[in-house]
């Protein structure tokens, strides 16, 4: 096909498809190359790492840096702790909020307006406002230093959160469920219970995905409330790791890698769930 | 059929609404009044001897100062270029294109990566001697410093740490936007051609109104996010060198628990959380509206 046949549209057609594919490949150059060199850095030895000049492609691949996370530090303590850790605050927000996401999305009681807000404004709170009187209360109840006082934190995040994401998902099951509920005598309880909840299986647990990623993304909580080692979650044990005087790159950047599997494949299988959610409203904190 | 069940209604609503409402009082609102308590307690003082002392000393202390301003222009370039990058891959992943999904995939990366790991990142890669920053330029201009120290640098320490939130943020911008642009009927733009409408004028006459919602909420919600941002540049400057890259989030927590200043921190806490909730204002009023 020469120039001269093409209409102007086809020839716009291709001028759009070469700006499209030029932006693509810089901006994914862009999005890459610090998890490439990341990567690269992780299947390193220490003096690879440091030599010169750089390679991208490990010259000496090892997995010495992932066996050595496990072993020089307490990462698999501090995997635990994120994981009981965003695993109760998940539960506990998604059940709370969930509640209150049913109530939103169905009854019309006086103050619902407000509370609503009241509701997405604390969303959007800093955690930085109460640090000051958190640290200082559950030093003086003795839940400094614990995993149920991060608990506790954590669902200053979460719920609100929670709460907004699952109301927009209850908007989306049909009220007439709940009236055919009601003509055969089902109590409010029992038509939530037995017929709602059910069908708000997905909802729920994206929910509860989205919930145990924030908890698990944290690191101001985890910095303010933990100082020792035994319960630092994985965010804070890779971020005392970096302000150690000499850093161990290799180690490091593999146990970052490893720190944000969760993160990584949750929300590239979730993204869908997360942009509707953002869509009603539901806000990460 | 529903009016013989108002007044029971009324009072279940109440029940599913409590238990969350409770424990945000208690997790959030009472620490938040003590915060507000602490800021006009004297230092070192207790019951209700009260002072403005903080906030006079807060509004006379440069350190804040330069802090609030640092923090306005990260959140500023921060939505630049989320918007811009976000925008114009929304519209490039739009077109259908072979490869598009493997794009979309690798546009997504950043997203996925914790804000802790993300100024980990972005540290190593601009390490003077080791990290791939250099050498990848050195590679196009021979006569770039072998081993400039972007981080150290009084001048692009900054805008290193705005890039890297940049690399951090943009693709929730561009999901966002992308799902806006997907929702524009095919029709609307069959129709604008037929009218013969070129292509700037579909995307300013078509493109830009139909998304015009979505733009909103978008970067409303980003300036909220990017004001409190906190761990990137933790790990990423610590907020150095000096107090060059420091933003309020890490300011306040240096103020607790470095300098162990509660008060005049929990004064700081509060001006914060005054301009973030004015910030919040439009994000807040625009889902209201939508949705009741």
């Amino acid at each position: 096909m020469s120039g001269a046949s093409l209409t102007s549209n086809q020839r716009e057609r291709r001028l759009d498809a070469v700006m499209s594919y030029s932006l693509l490949t810089v901006s994914a150059l862009f999005a890459l190359l610090p998890v490439v060199w990341m990567l690269s850095t992780s299947l390193k030895s220490e003096s690879e790492a440091l030599s010169l000049p750089i390679h991208w492609i490990p010259q000496q691949p090892t997995i010495g840096a992932y066996v050595e996370m496990w072993t020089l530090k307490p990462f698999a303590l501090y995997f635990w702790n994120s994981i009981v850790v965003s695993g109760v605050t998940a539960a506990l927000s998604t059940i709370v909020g969930g509640l209150a996401g049913y109530g939103f999305s169905r009854f019309h009681f006086r103050g619902r307006t407000s509370l609503l807000a009241f509701f997405l404004a604390t969303q959007m709170i800093s955690g930085v406002l109460v640090i000051g009187p958190y640290f200082r209360i559950l030093a003086a109840v003795e839940l400094y230093n614990t995993l149920t006082g991060l608990v506790i934190a954590y669902v200053t995040i979460c719920l609100p959160f929670a709460a907004w994401m699952s109301k927009g998902y209850f908007d989306s099951i049909p009220r007439e469920l709940d009236e055919a509920g009601l003509v055969d005598g089902a109590s409010r309880l029992q038509i939530f219970l037995r017929i709602i909840c059910p069908i708000a299986v997905p909802g729920t647990v994206s929910t509860l995905l989205f919930a145990f990623l924030l908890a698990w993304q944290d690191l101001l909580w985890a910095l303010c409330l933990i100082s020792i080692d035994e319960k630092r979650t994985v965010t804070l044990g890779v971020a005392f790791s970096v302000g150690e005087f000499i850093i161990k790159w290799p180690m490091l950047t593999a146990a970052s890698l490893i720190g944000s599997l969760p993160t990584i494949i949750l929300y590239l299988f979730l993204q869908r769930y997360y942009v509707e959610g953002l869509a009603r409203g539901a806000v990460k904190g | 059929m529903r009016s013989g069940h108002t007044w029971h209604d009324r009072h279940l609503g109440y029940f599913f609404v409590l238990p969350a409402t409770l424990m945000l009082v208690a997790v959030l609102v009472f620490p938040a009044f003590i915060t507000l308590k602490l800021s006009v307690t004297p230092e070192g003082g207790s019951g209700w001897n009260l002072t403005l002392i903080h906030y006079q000393n807060a509004m006379r202390d440069p350190v804040l100062l330069q802090t609030f301003k640092n923090t306005f222009a990260f959140v500023a370039w921060s939505l630049v270029g989320h918007f811009v990058l976000g925008l114009g891959l929304a519209l490039a992943l739009n077109q259908a294109l072979p490869g598009q999904t493997f794009f979309r995939l690798v546009a997504l990366i950043p997203w996925t990566i914790p804000d802790v790991v993300a100024g980990i990142i972005f540290r190593w890669a601009l390490n003077p001697i080791n990290g791939c920053l250099n050498p990848l330029i050195r590679m196009f201009y021979p006569d770039f410093p072998a081993e400039f120290q972007w981080l150290s640098s009084p001048t692009l320490a900054f805008p290193s740490v705005i890039v890297a939130n940049v690399w951090r943020g943009y693709p929730l911008v561009m999901v966002m936007l992308l799902a806006g642009l997907m929702a524009i009927p095919r029709e609307l733009y069959e129709a604008a051609a037929v009218d013969g409408a070129g292509r700037l004028k579909r995307f300013f006459h078509v493109t830009l109104p139909g998304l015009s919602t979505i733009i909103l909420i978008a970067l409303a919600l980003d300036m909220v996010w990017e004001f409190r941002r906190f761990a990137l540049v933790v790990t990423m400057t610590g907020g150095g060198p000096g107090t060059l890259t420091e933003v309020l989030s890490t300011l306040v927590y240096k103020t607790y628990f470095q300098f162990f200043t509660f008060e005049y921190a929990s004064a700081m806490a509060i001006l914060m959380s005054v301009v973030l909730f004015i910030l919040s204002l439009p994000y807040i009023l625009l889902v209201g509206r939508e949705r009741q």
